[in-house]
């Protein structure tokens, strides 16, 4: 049986996300690295500061001419960015930062169009394949799931899912009566980038870590990937934005036979089974990696398709049951 | 019509909620609690709002400003600050701002707007004259005018025939860098950058919005140890 390509999406997100945040991870060492340059005075580091200098030396030596002027390419975090002399924001950043100032920033606004232009599309893409904070609940989402092989009793409550757009309006709201942007110490991929600098650059962590260490906490203890599915504001934002996208993974009825794999590793609790995809879906495509029949593929399709009932061999069985009553019927 | 049992059972519900959805943010301001200031010399970036609380409203916290600075001057309020946490400052005892200017091409909001150099209002250094070293003859230092990276505008050595020392008087194009109060060689700092505000003179606002300063500022009556005004 010739197989889709999209199950391989999976594994391109993984190269993704791991790359976003060995990237987060780097930025600061790469910022190390262009002080010591531009102080000229390699003899006067001290030895792990050398280590710095040799290890980023030799990682750049290969590809830059000139590492001082050329490292200045790719700067800040996912919450707000420099990419080869684009700027990029968070459109949450945006909208915090509208909210507590009251006052609308055009070139600020415009830094967040190429980001909500992809939201738009792909709906809630940010989450599963950039966001630096998904790459650390995913992990902790396997440790709960050895922890719970391993016997121990977790909790895995559901919750209102709407929960998070309450999170999005009071934090606006709250925003705009503090006068301080209130979303980038609550907002995890804005965390990890910042704390991450602080943590290389500035020495010692801010308060963030301790937020987030408490998130990963909520995530293993409450429920699976809670954060994310109840309170996140930019997950908030991010599926208000993307509920019209175009382009969302749909099941194929004539080829699913109803395994219900895809239910189980779908880590926001979503139903791909039952065609319950919804704006929560963050295209992970764990769905589609994991189903055996290639029932489950992206499509160009505004909306999703309505509970199409059992697949082939559920439609199969049912049939057969049919035919048989019918059977029994006439021999009776 | 609702009985009173159903009415407090709802209205607990939706207290309930909102308090769930709000702990997020409660729990971020516990972590970052409003301290008393550690240091004195806190200084904002160059090209910073005028006013504090524009500034903390305009800025998102997103640190690119520390990621470019070269000489790693800008700190941020890591865990602390109140609605301050994760903005940036500058703390000229530890680093002085070498007035490169990236921080302010950096900015993806309008809390750092690019300024030129000249019109940079980040502070104005005040000279104690009672413990610099030139002022109470002590010798000849003068570190202060040697690391000025705007040279006689911002402050200026004054030979004095007298005793052929010379002293350094701060000018009004001093912009607040800081670079002088992280070399000077007193221990007790005897200059500091202050705010504009409270800088001891009057300034006249004249054309381009510049601020135009009518006598010399921040000067300290070197026999009495007033502030002279």
């Amino acid at each position: 049986m010739h197989r889709t390509w999209q199950r391989h999406l999976n594994k391109l997100r993984w190269l993704m996300l791991s790359l976003v945040f060995g990237t987060l991870i780097l930025l600061p060492f790469f910022h190390l690295y262009q002080t010591y340059l531009a102080s000229h005075s390699y003899d006067l580091l001290l030895p792990k500061e050398k280590l710095v200098y040799d290890s980023m030396e030799s990682l750049t030596a290969p590809f830059l001419s000139d590492p001082e002027k050329q490292l200045e390419a790719v700067k800040g975090t996912t919450w707000s960015g420099t990419w080869f002399g684009l700027k990029l924001s968070d459109p949450l950043a945006v909208i915090s930062q509208a909210s507590a100032g009251m006052k609308l920033y055009w070139p600020f606004i415009l830094t967040a169009a190429i980001p909500l232009l992809f939201t738009v599309i792909f709906g809630r893409f940010f989450c599963g394949w950039i966001c630096p904070a998904t790459f650390a609940y995913e992990l902790n989402d396997k440790l709960g799931m050895w922890l719970r092989q391993a016997g121990l009793p977790i909790s895995q409550r559901r919750m209102d899912r709407r929960l998070k757009y309450l999170v999005l309006g009071i934090g606006a709201v709250l925003s705009a009566a503090t006068g301080a942007v209130l979303f980038a110490a609550v907002y995890p991929p804005a965390i990890i980038g910042r704390e991450i600098y602080y943590a290389v650059a500035v020495g010692g962590f801010g308060g963030g870590t301790v937020f987030f260490l408490l998130t990963l906490l909520f995530d293993l203890m409450v429920s699976r990937r809670g954060f994310c599915r109840y309170v996140c504001p930019g997950g908030a934002l991010y599926a208000l934005l993307g509920r019209y996208r175009v382009f969302r993974i749909q099941r194929n009825v004539a080829t699913c036979n109803d395994c219900a794999k895809c239910n189980v590793a779908c880590q926001f609790g979503l139903d791909p089974l039952r065609d319950g995809f919804g704006q929560e879906c963050n295209n992970c495509t764990a769905c589609i990696a994991v189903c055996p029949t290639d029932a489950l593929r992206f499509e160009l399709k505004a909306k999703d398709a309505v509970n199409q009932g059992p697949g082939h061999l559920g439609q199969l069985y049912r049939k057969q049951q049919q035919t048989s009553e019918k059977a029994e019927v006439q021999k009776i | 019509m609702m009985d009173r049992r159903t009415f407090i059972a709802q209205f607990t519900k939706a207290f309930g909620i909102m308090g769930f959805c709000s702990l997020p943010f409660a729990i971020a301001r516990l972590l970052a609690p409003r301290v008393a200031e550690a240091s004195e010399s806190r200084i904002p970036l160059p090209g910073a709002l005028a006013d504090h609380n524009e500034f903390i409203n305009a800025c998102i916290g997103c640190g690119e400003c520390g990621e470019v600075c070269p000489p790693r001057c800008i700190r941020f309020h890591m865990n602390d600050g109140g609605k301050e946490a994760n903005t940036p400052y500058i703390d000229p005892v530890e680093k002085g701002c070498i007035l490169c200017g990236l921080c302010m091409q950096v900015c993806p909001t309008e809390a750092l707007t690019v300024t030129p150099i000249r019109d940079i209002r980040m502070g104005i250094a005040q000279i104690d004259q009672t413990a610099c070293y030139p002022w109470v003859d002590r010798g000849l230092c003068g570190a202060c005018y040697n690391i000025c990276p705007l040279g006689s505008v911002a402050i200026r050595a004054e030979v004095r025939s007298s005793n052929l020392t010379a002293v350094p008087i701060v000018q009004s194009g001093c912009v607040g860098c800081g670079l002088c109060v992280e070399v000077c060689p007193e221990p007790s700092l005897p200059i500091r950058i202050v705010d504009y505000s409270l800088s001891t003179k009057k300034y006249t606002e004249k054309n381009s919005g510049k601020y135009k300063v009518e006598s010399e500022p921040g000067q300290v009556n070197s026999a009495t140890g007033e502030l002279k005004y």
